[in-house]
């Protein structure tokens, strides 16, 4: 093992100098380690035994800002250490295997990790960590040990360990008894009902990060959030769920795995912050792709799993056993930052004839479980296991939540790409009255989102507007353009949108970028690509904006349509295949 | 002389380790090894390969045993053993010695029994030649660092 002494780490040169502590059983992979952190300036200190390691952290709490740690190790399991290290010592971990099997990432992320690296290690992987030093302290601290090394997170961080938990919980207990009262009042009315989607809780968390875990109350989350419609009964009763959520979590890590209820399912789908547009649903086309409510298998591929360094989207999820309200909420009390919120995906099953597989939180909520028809909104998540994504607008309860399919590849660089793709899945679970399409080209995928992404940005499940009028403009071009000619299938706007469909179960993930990348000579214009990236750019924060760009869009789709020469050009060139 | 030495003796290296690359015994990992090696670690490389080949000598050793044992049934044990082979030898780009422990932990999580003795020769075999080749290497850079007049404690 070797320490390094470095008494003196100018606060402001953060990350330089952040304290590491490096752990595993495997000497080769832990000189390797030490030298690319050192790299990276980081301070390092390493230990091959889990229990060495552990007895570093608690002699001085304040020592390291971040540990990274074997999954498999002899004398301790790298998992334990993990829960140990986030429970005692509230420090962001990220775990390192060998191993690339989803099952090992899943328990990593449920056990608290931030990160998840496989090996081998690169460097570049690395030079981002520290971002999780600053996301926990924000969390812990509004700000305060930002450097992460100042003194002042020296409090917190002690009130943070041990019995700051089970205090904590008490806090909040008496904060929830008070609420309560509060809620009842207003809550006599029906009121719409609020789901809590990826957004919408990441904006909580962040909120509650901000205003520091003991103090959140729901006014000021409220206020914070900032977000329309959104009551301070729905955040109160959020908070409470979520705090139960934590408790629960901190206090009893078994009974997750143990409910047969609710089958959270991973969110595979969900590393990484995948703000996954939701798909409007109602087929149960997604049901084969939605690869079993969301877990989707990780593709064994080291690249891509290696960069899984900002998992912005995490939820945690664990198979949460237990009573719906805890379903979706961060595993970690500490992750506040950094995890979505994450539905709860039952697996298949949630309630008999419910077709909605990977039912979103909202049917777990109490709240919303009335038998408001808004749970539209379940209805519409069901292809995924996604969080239904709600805006707060009672009537159009937009689903944006991602596709699982298109989950295992979605990371950070290429979360973009991602989005394209939920797109694409949404389209063509909506457009699944078109004829299957005898083409093939992922490309098709692409470009159909760039072209007409805003346009299948409004899943609702009983909206056809956005979808078909942009059909017939858009489609085809952007099939064509984005195909080769070779293929067949193209002259329908009908084909395009079942290759989609087809595509259903393909992984996207790889060609995605390509696709994207070969962005289509021309025609694809300078109004889509502005669609596109506004499109993108926005996380579907507000429905009428979304409405509004679609609409936008297509009418400048409509414009490009008619004399433009790359689209026109196509007809012909149809005929030329 | 000595400068016309070095120059041969790094264009042997050169060779040496493109045919490596070419043949997918070492991959990119083992660059940015040895872009690790600076002024601070100057024999850095050849420290983490010799690590490896210590514990990794030690888990074939150990595997060979298990699996030589007519009453061999502990195959989560080959399998963390082989975990750590796959780990270690992904992270000095041994591709191919990855590669032949990724399919023979395959092999040992199906706790099919011949399919793990195949897959240790293999990865034995794998592993020697690998072994063989970076001695080679280092004792290329050994001369060609004689030659240019270096002197490194090794």
């Amino acid at each position: 093992m070797t320490v390094e002494r470095q008494d003196c780490v100018a606060l402001d040169q953060f990350p330089v100098g952040m304290r590491v502590l490096a752990v595993d059983d495997d000497q080769t992979c832990l000189r390797i380690l030490e030298s690319l952190l050192h790299r990276c300036q980081y301070h390092v200190t390493t230990t091959n035994q889990a229990q060495k390691a552990l007895e570093l952290l608690r002699e001085n709490k304040n020592k390291f800002d971040l540990v990274i740690s074997d999954v498999d190790m002899p004398d301790m399991d790298g998992f334990k250490l993990l829960e140990l290290v986030g429970l005692e010592m509230d420090l962001p971990v990220i775990m390192l295997s060998a191993h690339s099997d989803p099952k090992y990432v899943m328990k990593g992320v449920t056990h608290g990790a931030c990160d998840y690296l496989l090996k081998p290690v690169r460097i570049e992987e690395l030079k981002n960590i520290w971002q999780h030093v600053v996301r926990k302290n924000r969390g812990s601290n509004n700000g305060d040990k930002k450097d992460g090394s100042g003194n002042e997170g020296v409090a917190n961080s002690d009130q943070n360990n041990g019995r700051a938990n089970r205090k904590r919980k008490d806090q909040y207990n008496e904060d929830e008894d008070e609420e309560r009262d509060d809620n009842d009042d207003p809550s006599s009315q029906k009121k719409p009902r609020v789901v809590w989607t990826v957004e919408l809780h990441k904006k909580f968390v962040a909120a509650v990060n901000q205003l520091g875990f003991e103090k959140a109350m729901p006014k000021k989350i409220l206020d914070l959030m900032n977000v329309e419609k959104l009551t301070r009964e729905n955040v109160a009763s959020h908070l409470q769920k979520f705090r139960l959520y934590l408790k629960r979590i901190s206090g009893n890590q078994q009974a997750i795995m143990a409910n047969s209820d609710l089958h959270f399912l991973q969110m595979s789908n969900g590393l990484d912050g995948f703000h996954h547009r939701p798909i409007p649903v109602g087929s149960g086309q997604f049901h084969g792709g939605a690869a079993a409510a969301g877990m989707r298998p990780f593709p064994p591929n080291n690249g891509i799993l290696g960069r899984l360094n900002t998992p912005s989207g995490i939820g945690g999820v664990r198979n949460l056993s237990s009573p719906p309200s805890s379903g979706m909420f961060l595993q970690n009390p500490t992750d506040l930052g950094k995890f979505h919120h994450v539905s709860s995906l039952p697996l298949n099953h949630i309630d008999g004839g419910n077709i909605l597989q990977g039912l979103p939180i909202p049917l777990e909520f109490d709240q919303l479980q009335t038998n408001n028809n808004k749970s539209i909104i379940a209805g519409n998540s069901m292809a995924f296991p996604s969080f239904p994504t709600s805006l707060p607008n009672n009537n159009n309860h937009l689903v944006l939540e991602g596709h699982p399919q298109a989950s295992p590849s979605a990371f950070p660089g290429h979360q973009i790409n991602k989005r394209l793709e939920h797109w694409s899945n949404a389209v063509s679970s909506s457009s699944s009255t078109l004829p299957p399409p005898g083409q093939n080209s992922n490309s098709l995928i692409s470009h159909q989102f760039d072209a007409s992404s805003s346009n299948y940005s409004i899943p609702f499940c009983d909206s056809t507007i956005p979808l078909n009028p942009a059909l017939d403009h858009t489609n085809p071009r952007a099939f064509y353009r984005a195909t080769d000619l070779d293929s067949n299938a193209n002259v329908q706007p009908g084909v395009y949108y079942d290759s989609l469909q087809m595509r259903q179960s393909g992984n996207y993930g790889p060609t995605t970028d390509a696709m994207l990348s070969s962005n289509p000579k021309e025609g694809f214009t300078v109004g889509q690509q502005k669609l596109q990236s506004g499109f993108m750019g926005g996380e579907a924060g507000s429905l009428d904006d979304i409405v509004n760009s679609t609409m936008k869009q297509e009418q400048s789709q409509g414009d490009l349509s008619e004399g433009d020469l790359g689209y026109g050009g196509f007809s012909s060139l149809r005929t030329c295949i | 002389m000595l400068g016309l030495g070095v120059d041969r003796l790094q264009a042997d290296i050169n060779r040496l380790l493109t045919s490596l690359f070419h043949q997918g015994v070492l991959d990119e990992q083992f660059l940015q090894l040895q872009q690790l090696q600076d002024e601070t670690s100057p024999t850095f490389v050849y420290d983490v390969i010799n690590i490896y080949f210590d514990e990794s000598e030690k888990l074939l050793r150990s595997l060979r045993l298990l699996l030589m044992d007519r009453e061999f049934s502990d195959y989560k044990k080959i399998g963390l053993h082989l975990n750590q082979l796959v780990g270690s030898s992904s992270s000095i780009g041994a591709r191919r010695v990855r590669n032949v422990c990724v399919a023979f932990r395959s092999a040992s999580e199906l706790n099919n029994r011949p399919g793990c003795l195949r897959g240790l020769e293999v990865v034995e075999h794998e592993y020697h030649y690998l072994k063989n080749m970076m001695h080679e290497l280092f004792q290329l850079e050994q001369q060609r660092l004689l030659a240019a007049g270096v002197r490194y404690p090794m």
